[in-house]
């Protein structure tokens, strides 16, 4: 996965935002405390002409726009029940037919009835990044079973969902959690028609919109917490600490940059979590391209005395390098992240009052 | 249906009660993105674009020293028709023709207005994005394209606004039944005969004509001069928007 290049910022720079981030309590340059999100614009229900739609703009200016379109679309595999019955043959073909019916409600390739598209402006569409964005979206999406069942009409038909996703500005930062939080939000609110027709028929939808009915209810017919689409959070980690939504600035002395694609948990069970992991992968943070800075020591173009006798043996200046392990200068990190950093990530995101709800309550309150 | 002679012969309203000569509503707004250059988005109807503008910057695919010989600037069009603009759900193959004539003409009308002379050996890069589609796709791209490069800075020689013009159906061939009818919506543009005019400056100074479709020579001359016309106005709602935004701009200043 090719990390953002392009970081116009000196070794010293990078050294004392490292610093600064790795201290304890940290100090962010924008002043906000790890869980801090910044401030973002967003509305919904913009498009007319699509089942939902949502917009969301970061303040560093990058904005982004989700619309979501369904289709009614024929089930492979189904309607094999509608010709058992009319047929009226022997119980033998009658289990047949249950068994493709069951095979279509079990919708075994219900993944396809998802489609994800993503457009960033001047990349086309097989470009490395709107590939691995849309490939993390939809795993994360398909990952909520309770999704077919809204999608499934009847044996023989189900709903195709198409989320186009349209990267407004030129990609400045990781639009991974921008992309992530505006499909959630055009989520929330696309509709679907209401079913008129009955059982295994043509489907028949009502003309009044009104009736409409959401595809992720506010709040289930028993009472239950309602299903909610999953989010993707972007987290970094310097050292030992953890950071939420990471400026461009502090992703450049990341240590190790994760996504997490969490989504609620459907439960009436005060003490479970509210969320539940879905995904979690690492990012290349754009720390790796950064040049390390060059040590006194090394530093030949020095007049003063404290410069080297002269041991300019490569051998002699990588062992100066691994010496000093970045304690003078900058250096980019390497190695993966540690087993309990990412499951105070992990905890930190799902956990009572987290993260995680913290953004879904947050969005849901757009939703009017 | 506009087709059916009759209901427009009797009343002369259009299928959204339009007249002849109405625009539909028209919104402009400039500066929408603060990440870009220039940004602005325009609704004609229900046909909604958002145009952004990146420059004059270096041209970025590197193409060697040979390639700038001109000593102007060269404006590029990028349009991007979002899947869900339509009614179905389509997305676009990358080469689409129609894409690609509408991205040409858009640039050639802007590479005679704009002053391409101050800037050589750099690019200007327009990135429409449709957001929603419903007739005057090309005109409502020009005027936004239009407002998003005044929010850039981009010294032009005056506005480029544009529009669409049909001929109302007659059911005789006699040249008074025959209304040129304003700024079509998307019904009307697939059974209409229409064209597309775009104009620059007060006078009107004739930038681009583009008609796909057929009709009778008699028809044109009364065609264009709507369209002329329909342009001034729209002329106006664009200088209206600019105005606006820069009475607030200094409002926020001095207070």
């Amino acid at each position: 996965m090719a990390p953002y290049t392009g970081i116009p910022l000196s070794p010293a720079e990078l050294q004392y935002l490292h610093t600064s981030l790795s201290q304890d309590p940290p100090i962010r340059p924008d002043g906000r405390s790890p869980t801090q999100f910044r401030p973002l614009v967003a509305e919904t229900d913009i498009l007319p002409s699509t089942n939902g739609s949502a917009r969301i703009c970061f303040p560093d200016g990058t904005e982004a726009m989700v619309g979501v379109k369904a289709e009614v679309e024929k089930t492979r595999g189904g309607g094999q029940n509608v010709k058992g019955e009319v047929d009226g043959k022997t119980g033998e073909d009658e289990e047949m037919g249950d068994d493709s019916n069951r095979s279509a409600r079990s919708g075994r390739d219900w993944g396809e009835w998802v489609e994800i598209g993503i457009e960033i402006p001047g990349m086309r569409d097989d470009d490395a990044l709107p590939i691995f964005l849309s490939a993390m979206l939809t795993e994360a999406l398909l990952a909520d079973t309770g999704l077919k069942d809204t999608l499934w009409i009847n044996s023989r038909f189900h709903w195709r969902l198409y989320i186009d996703i349209l990267l407004l500005s030129q990609p400045l930062s990781y639009p991974l959690p921008l992309l992530s939080l505006t499909t959630h939000l055009a989520l929330l609110s696309t509709r679907l028609p209401s079913l008129i027709s009955e059982r295994d028929e043509d489907p028949l939808f009502n003309d009044d919109w009104e009736a409409s009915t959401p595809l992720y209810p506010r709040s289930k017919a028993d009472g239950s917490s309602a299903q909610k689409p999953p989010i993707t959070l972007l987290v970094m980690s310097v050292g030992g600490m953890i950071y939420f939504d990471p400026s461009a600035d502090e992703l450049a002395v990341a240590d190790a940059v994760v996504a997490l694609s969490v989504t609620s948990t459907s439960t009436t069970d005060a003490d479970a979590l509210p969320l539940k992991l879905v995904a979690l992968r690492t990012i290349d943070p754009p720390s790796r391209l950064t040049a390390g800075g060059v040590s006194n020591v090394l530093n030949t173009t020095s007049t003063t005395g404290t410069a080297s006798t002269g041991t300019t043996s490569t051998g002699g200046v990588l062992a100066i390098r691994e010496n000093d392990q970045g304690q003078s200068v900058w250096r980019p990190p390497r190695g993966g992240v540690k087993r309990a950093v990412v499951g105070r990530m992990i905890k930190a995101v799902v956990e009572k009052g987290g993260v995680g709800m913290e953004v879904m309550a947050g969005l849901a309150g757009v939703e009017t | 249906m506009p087709l059916d002679t009759s209901t427009y012969a009797l009343a002369h309203l259009r299928l959204d009660g339009r007249r002849w000569n109405e625009l539909r509503r028209i919104h402009g707004q400039i500066s929408t993105q603060a990440a870009a250059d220039g940004s602005a988005y325009f609704e004609q109807g229900n046909t909604k674009i958002l145009c952004t503008v990146t420059g004059p910057q270096e041209p970025k695919r590197g193409g060697g020293s040979s390639r700038d010989q001109s000593n102007e600037a060269k404006v590029e069009v990028e349009m991007n028709v979002a899947a869900f603009s339509g009614m179905d759900r389509k997305k676009r193959a990358r080469g689409d023709k129609r894409v690609q004539e509408m991205q040409y003409t858009i640039a050639s009308a802007f590479q005679s207005t704009i002053f391409t002379h101050l800037y050589p050996h750099s690019t200007i890069t327009l990135n429409l994005h449709v957001l929603s589609q419903d007739g005057s796709l090309l005109a409502c791209a020009l005027n936004a394209a239009t407002l998003a490069l005044i929010d850039a800075g981009v010294p032009m020689s005056d506005y480029v606004s544009a529009c669409t013009v049909a001929s109302a159906p007659s059911s005789d061939q006699t040249l008074d039944e025959a209304d040129p009818l304003l700024d079509l919506n998307g019904l009307e543009e697939q059974e209409l005969p229409f064209l597309t005019v775009g104009t620059s400056g007060e006078a009107g100074k004739v930038l681009v004509l583009l008609m796909e479709t057929r009709v009778q020579v008699a028809r044109l001359e009364a065609m264009v001069s709507v369209g002329l016309d329909g342009c001034r106005q729209i002329r106006g709602i664009l200088d209206g928007v600019v105005r606006e935004h820069g009475r607030k701009a200094l409002e926020s200043r001095v207070s």
